[in-house]
C-alpha cells in the first residue's frame, strides 16, 4: 500500500508538471495581449514598458525555464492585470470561499442523493420512486444560473429570507457564511445530487438482487441491517467514483454559480484570468485545480480500500 | 430625454454663459484677471471660462446642470436645506459595482477603469475637485495663484488635513505623488504630466507648478482627483509600508472614506474617516462595495435591498425599464461623454477606399465606398437605439460627443452624408453592383461577450434594410483589440467613453497617427481604418487653437469630415445612468458624471 501510495504521488506530480507546462505553451499561443487590453484606454507604447517589467519580452522558452523555476520554489509570480497582488494571495484567498460553496453543495447533494437513492431501491417503482426520479431527471436539466437566479428571487426578493448575493467569511460567524451559501450551495450541488441520487438507486437495486443479500435476509436478519450493513456498502464504489469527480469538479470552481451569487472562488479567478490574459494567475490556478483533481482521484481510490477490503493495491 | 424635465431658462446664467466665450484668445490666463484664478473657490464666471477653454461646456448642458432636476417625487416637501438635517446622519449604504467581477486595483497609478476611481473618489484626495454644477473647488488646495505668462502656478495647500494614518498632509506629498506618476515604470499615466516640467516644494504647505505652456485644463482636469489619477495624492510611508500590491487594495488617502476591508475580488468596504477636514463630511458611517458581475442577480440584489445603490459599470440596459417601474427606485440620467461605432475595414473587399484624401463626391463614384456610405446610411439610428439601449441613447454622426457641449455640432444629425436614408442606402448597394444585396459577400462583426446583443440587432437591421448577410464573431475583449490594432476585421464594433475634450474623440481615433487608428497594421498597409490628410491637418490646429470659436470651427469640421467620409458608420452616445433605492438621498451636488461620489449621501435606516 505504502509503495503503492508513494508511486501514485510521484506519477500524480509528472500529471501536474505536464498540465502546466501544457497551458504555459497553450496560454502563450491563445491570441490576446493582456497589456494592451490593461492599457486599452492608455497607451499602446506604454504596455511595452510593462511587457519588459513582466519579461514577457524574452524568448519563450526562457519564460517557461524561469516560470519553472520559480515555481518549484513556490513562487507563483505576481498579477500583471491591476495591482501586481501575488497569484498565491489570489488563490489563497478564493480558497475558503471555493472549499466553503463545495464543501456544503457536496454535503447537502451527498445527504439528499444517497438518501433518495437509497428510498428510490427499496421503494423501486412506487409513487415515492417515480416522484424521486422525476425530481432527479427536474435536477438535472435545469441550468445552475436558472437555478440560482430563481432561488435567489423566491428566499430573496420575496420572502426576504436569505441574503442575494456576495459572501461572508466563517470568521463573521456561521450564520451570515451559512446564509450567503446555501442558496448557492443548492444551485451548485443539485446536479450532483441528481446524478448521484440516480447511480445510488441502480447500485443499489444491483446489489440487492445479489445472492448474499438473499443469504442475509434468510438469516432473518432485519431489512435495515441488510439495506445498511450489507447492501449499501457494496454498493457505494460506483457511487464513490462519481462523487469523487463531483467534489473535484465543485472544488474547481462552480463558475456560473460564482458569477450569479458573486462570490469570487478558484472557478473565477481563472474565468477573470483567461479573460484578461492575465498569464500568472490562469497558471496558477490550473496547478491548484490540476493538484485538487489529482489527489482527489488518488483519495477515491484510497477510500475504495477503506469501503471494500477485497480491494488491495500491490505496489 | 435628457433635460427634459429641465426647462427652466435662467436668465443670469445665460448671461454668464455668455461672456464665459467672450474673452481674448490669445490670453494665456483665459480672459481672467489674476485675481479671478485664484483659490480658494473659483467664480461660476472663472470656472466657466476655464472649463470653455478646456472644452467642457456648452449652454444647453449647463442650463441642463443648474436647473435642478426635481428630487425623487416622495422627497418633494421634505426638499430641506442640507443644512437642517443632522450633519452626520451615519447609517450603512451597500452599493453593487455592476458589470465587473473584481475591484483589481486602488492606486490612482494604475486606475484604468471608471469603475476603480469611482471609488479612489470617496478615499482619496487631489488639489482640486469639480463639482457637476461646474463649480471646480479647491480640495486639498486651498487657495491658489499663476503668474501672468500663465506657466508658474503656486498652489497653497490646506491646513491640518490628516491621511487616514496620521500622516500630516504636506507639500512633500504633492511633490512625491508627482514624482511617482510621471515614472512610466511607477505609474500609467505618466504623459498626462508631460506639460508639467516640475513641481517644486516652496514650504511645508506651498507648491509650485512650472508648465511648458499654458494649460486651460490644468485645474479642471489634469490636477483633479478622481478621473485625473496622476495628480490623485498618495501617502508615501503607506506605500512604503504596504508595498504597491497591498496599498492597491488599501490605499491611504485624506478622502472621506477610509478603506477597512479589501477581500480581493469580494469586495471593499469604506468607513467614515472621523478626522476628514471637513466636519461636516461624510454624512455615512460605513459603505460596502460588492463587484456583480451578472445583471438579474444585480437587479434582484436591488430589488430585495440587499444593495442601495449601483455603482460600476451601466448597468444593463435591459434592466432599466424595469427599475423606472419599480417604486422603489430612483433612476436618475445624464448625457454621458462617449461615442459607440461600427468600424469597416477599408482595405477589405467589398468595401475598399485606398485614400480617402478626395472629395466625398469623388469618393461616391468608387464601389467600395458606395458600400461603406451604404451601410452607414441603412442604420436606423433610433430604431437600433430603441431595441439595443431601449431608448438611452443618442444618434451618433461622430466621435465627437454631446456632453462636449460647446463643441458638439448639433446640425451634424441632419447634415451628415450619414444620415438614415433607407431608399438612397439600397440605391447606393445597388449601384455598387449588389441590387437588393445579390452577390454580397459574407462578413463578419466582431463584438465583445457584452456586445452580443446589440450586435445581433445590427446584424438584423443589415439585414432587413439592405439584404446582406452579416455573421456575428464574438472575441473576448482582449483579442478583439489586438485585431483591431493590427486591422485584422471586415466589421468591428467599438467605441469610447469618458470623452470630456475634442481631443479624446479626435487625436485618438481619428488622425491617421491616432492611438486606436490600426498601430500594428502591416507595414504594406499605408493607414488604419481611416486617413486624412485635411482632418489630420486641422485636428493638428484645433489643438493648439487658443480661440475657442475658432476651435469649434475646426472640431467641426474635422468631424464633419469623418463622418461624410464614413471614418466609421456611428450608432450611438451613451446616457450616463445612476439607479438607487428611495431610502438613499443623492443629492445634486454630488451628481456627477462618470462618478459615484459618496460623502454627501444620506440614507434613512
Amino acid at each position: 500500500m505504502t509503495r503503492y501510495l508513494v508511486r501514485r504521488t510521484i506519477f500524480a506530480v509528472i500529471v501536474i508538471w505536464a498540465v502546466a507546462t501544457l497551458v504555459f505553451f497553450m496560454l502563450r499561443a491563445v491570441p490576446g495581449d493582456p497589456f494592451r487590453a490593461m492599457m486599452a484606454d492608455v497607451d499602446p507604447q506604454a504596455a511595452d514598458e510593462l511587457r519588459r517589467k513582466f519579461g514577457l519580452d524574452q524568448p519563450m522558452y526562457i519564460q517557461y525555464f524561469l516560470w519553472l523555476g520559480r515555481t518549484l520554489q513556490g513562487d507563483l509570480g505576481v498579477s500583471i492585470y491591476g495591482s501586481n497582488v501575488a497569484v498565491s494571495r489570489i488563490i489563497m484567498e478564493a480558497f475558503p470561499r471555493t472549499l466553503s460553496l463545495a464543501g456544503l453543495a457536496f454535503v447537502i447533494s451527498l445527504v439528499l442523493a444517497i438518501t433518495a437513492g437509497i428510498i428510490s431501491a427499496i421503494r423501486k417503482n412506487s409513487a415515492l420512486d417515480h416522484g424521486i426520479t422525476f425530481l432527479a431527471f427536474l435536477g438535472l436539466s435545469m441550468p445552475d444560473f436558472w437555478l440560482g437566479i430563481l432561488l435567489i428571487i423566491v428566499f430573496a426578493v420575496n420572502l426576504h429570507w436569505l441574503p442575494a448575493i456576495g459572501y461572508a467569511p466563517l470568521s463573521k460567524g456561521f450564520w451570515p457564511w451559512f446564509s450567503h451559501l446555501i442558496l448557492p450551495a443548492v444551485a451548485a450541488g443539485t446536479p450532483f445530487s441528481a446524478i448521484i441520487a440516480r447511480m445510488t438507486r441502480s447500485a443499489m437495486l444491483e446489489v440487492l438482487k445479489s445472492d448474499y443479500i438473499k443469504v442475509a435476509r434468510a438469516k432473518g436478519l432485519t431489512e435495515q441491517t441488510v439495506i445498511f450493513g450489507h447492501a449499501l456498502k457494496n454498493a457505494l464504489i460506483p457511487v464513490v467514483t462519481v462523487m469523487g469527480i463531483a467534489f473535484a469538479l465543485l472544488m474547481s470552481g462552480a463558475v456560473i454559480v460564482e458569477n450569479v451569487f458573486a462570490i469570487k472562488g478558484l472557478g473565477r479567478v481563472l474565468i477573470q484570468g483567461i479573460l484578461n490574459r492575465d498569464y500568472p494567475v490562469v497558471q496558477g490556478a490550473i496547478l491548484v485545480v490540476s493538484v485538487i483533481f489529482v489527489f482527489t482521484n488518488l483519495l477515491v481510490d484510497v477510500l475504495y480500500t477503506v469501503i471494500d477490503p477485497r480491494i488491495r493495491y500491490e505496489g | 430625454m435628457i433635460g427634459s424635465s429641465h426647462r427652466h431658462p435662467r436668465q443670469k446664467l445665460r448671461e454668464t454663459l455668455k461672456s464665459a466665450f467672450d474673452f481674448d484668445p490669445a490670453d494665456p490666463l483665459f480672459g481672467l484677471t489674476r485675481d479671478e484664478l485664484r483659490g480658494p473657490k473659483l467664480s461660476r464666471r472663472a470656472v466657466l471660462r476655464l472649463m470653455a477653454a478646456a472644452g467642457l461646456l456648452t449652454m444647453t448642458d449647463l442650463l441642463a446642470a443648474c436647473a435642478a432636476p426635481p428630487p425623487p417625487a416622495t422627497t418633494g416637501e421634505e426638499a430641506a436645506p442640507q443644512a437642517a438635517a443632522p450633519t452626520h446622519p451615519g447609517g450603512e449604504l451597500r452599493a453593487g459595482w455592476a458589470g465587473t467581477g473584481e475591484i483589481r486595483t486602488l492606486d490612482p497609478a494604475q486606475i484604468n477603469q471608471v469603475l476603480q476611481f469611482q471609488i479612489t473618489s470617496n478615499v482619496l484626495g487631489g488639489l482640486t475637485h469639480i463639482n457637476p454644477d461646474l463649480t471646480a473647488e479647491g480640495d486639498l488646495a486651498v487657495n491658489w495663484d499663476v503668474s501672468e505668462d500663465g506657466l508658474e502656478w503656486i498652489f497653497h495647500l490646506r491646513e491640518g488635513v490628516t491621511f487616514h494614518n496620521g500622516d500630516p498632509f504636506t507639500a512633500d506629498d504633492v511633490v512625491f505623488t508627482f514624482n511617482r506618476s510621471k515614472d512610466p515604470e511607477q505609474s500609467i499615466h505618466s504623459r498626462v504630466l508631460a506639460n508639467i516640467e516640475d513641481i517644486q516644494k516652496v514650504d511645508d504647505m506651498t507648491v509650485k507648478l512650472i508648465l511648458s505652456k499654458p494649460q486651460a485644463s490644468l485645474l479642471v482636469k489634469t490636477l483633479e482627483r478622481s478621473s485625473g489619477r496622476a495628480m490623485t495624492i498618495v501617502n508615501k510611508r503607506a506605500l512604503e509600508e504596504m508595498g504597491t500590491d497591498q496599498y492597491g487594495l488599501t490605499p491611504v488617502g485624506t478622502g472621506p472614506f477610509k478603506v477597512v476591508e479589501h477581500q480581493l475580488g469580494q469586495g471593499v468596504v469604506l468607513e467614515r474617516f472621523e478626522n476628514y477636514y471637513d466636519p461636516e463630511r461624510p454624512k455615512l458611517d460605513r459603505v460596502v462595495i460588492t463587484p456583480i458581475p451578472e445583471p438579474e442577480p444585480l437587479a434582484a440584489a436591488l430589488e430585495a435591498g440587499d444593495i442601495h445603490l449601483i455603482g460600476g459599470n451601466a448597468p444593463a440596459a435591459e434592466l432599466i425599464d424595469r427599475f423606472e417601474a419599480n417604486p422603489d427606485l430612483v433612476v436618475s440620467q445624464i448625457t454621458g461623454p462617449g461615442f459607440q461605432a461600427l468600424w469597416m475595414n477599408p482595405h477589405r473587399e467589398p468595401y475598399v477606399v485606398k485614400d480617402f484624401n478626395k472629395s466625398v463626391e469623388e469618393l461616391k463614384q468608387e464601389n467600395g465606398f458606395k458600400v461603406r456610405l451604404a451601410i452607414a446610411k441603412a442604420i436606423d439610428r433610433d430604431d437600433l437605439i430603441k431595441r439595443a439601449l431601449f431608448g438611452r441613447g443618442q444618434p451618433a454622426f461622430g466621435s465627437v460627443n454631446p456632453a462636449m457641449r460647446f463643441f458638439f455640432d448639433t446640425a451634424i444629425n441632419d447634415s451628415s452624408e450619414q444620415r438614415f436614408d433607407l431608399a438612397a442606402a439600397q440605391q447606393l448597394l445597388a449601384d455598387a453592383g449588389f441590387p437588393n444585396g445579390e452577390g454580397f459577400p459574407p462578413l463578419k462583426l466582431m463584438v465583445t461577450p457584452a456586445g452580443k446583443r446589440e450586435g445581433e440587432i445590427l446584424v438584423d437591421i443589415l439585414k432587413q434594410n439592405l439584404n446582406i448577410d452579416v455573421e456575428l464573431d464574438i472575441k473576448d475583449f482582449p483579442v478583439m483589440i489586438d485585431l483591431f490594432d493590427s486591422m485584422d476585421f471586415d466589421m468591428l464594433r467599438i467605441g469610447s467613453g469618458g470623452d470630456y475634450d475634442p481631443d479624446d474623440a479626435l487625436v485618438d481615433w481619428m488622425q491617421t497617427s491616432s492611438k486606436f487608428n490600426g498601430p500594428n497594421r502591416p507595414e504594406d498597409m499605408p493607414f488604419g481604418y481611416f486617413s486624412d490628410a485635411e482632418v489630420d491637418d486641422l485636428v493638428e490646429q484645433e489643438r493648439v487653437e487658443r480661440d475657442l470659436d475658432r476651435r469649434k470651427e475646426l472640431v467641426q469640421k474635422a468631424n464633419k469630415i469623418t463622418s461624410d467620409k464614413v471614418a466609421a458608420a456611428f450608432l450611438f452616445h451613451p446616457l450616463d445612468i445612476l439607479v438607487y433605492r428611495k431610502e438613499v438621498t443623492y443629492p445634486d451636488v454630488s451628481r456627477i458624471p462618470g462618478l459615484v461620489d459618496l460623502d454627501r449621501v444620506t440614507i434613512e435606516s
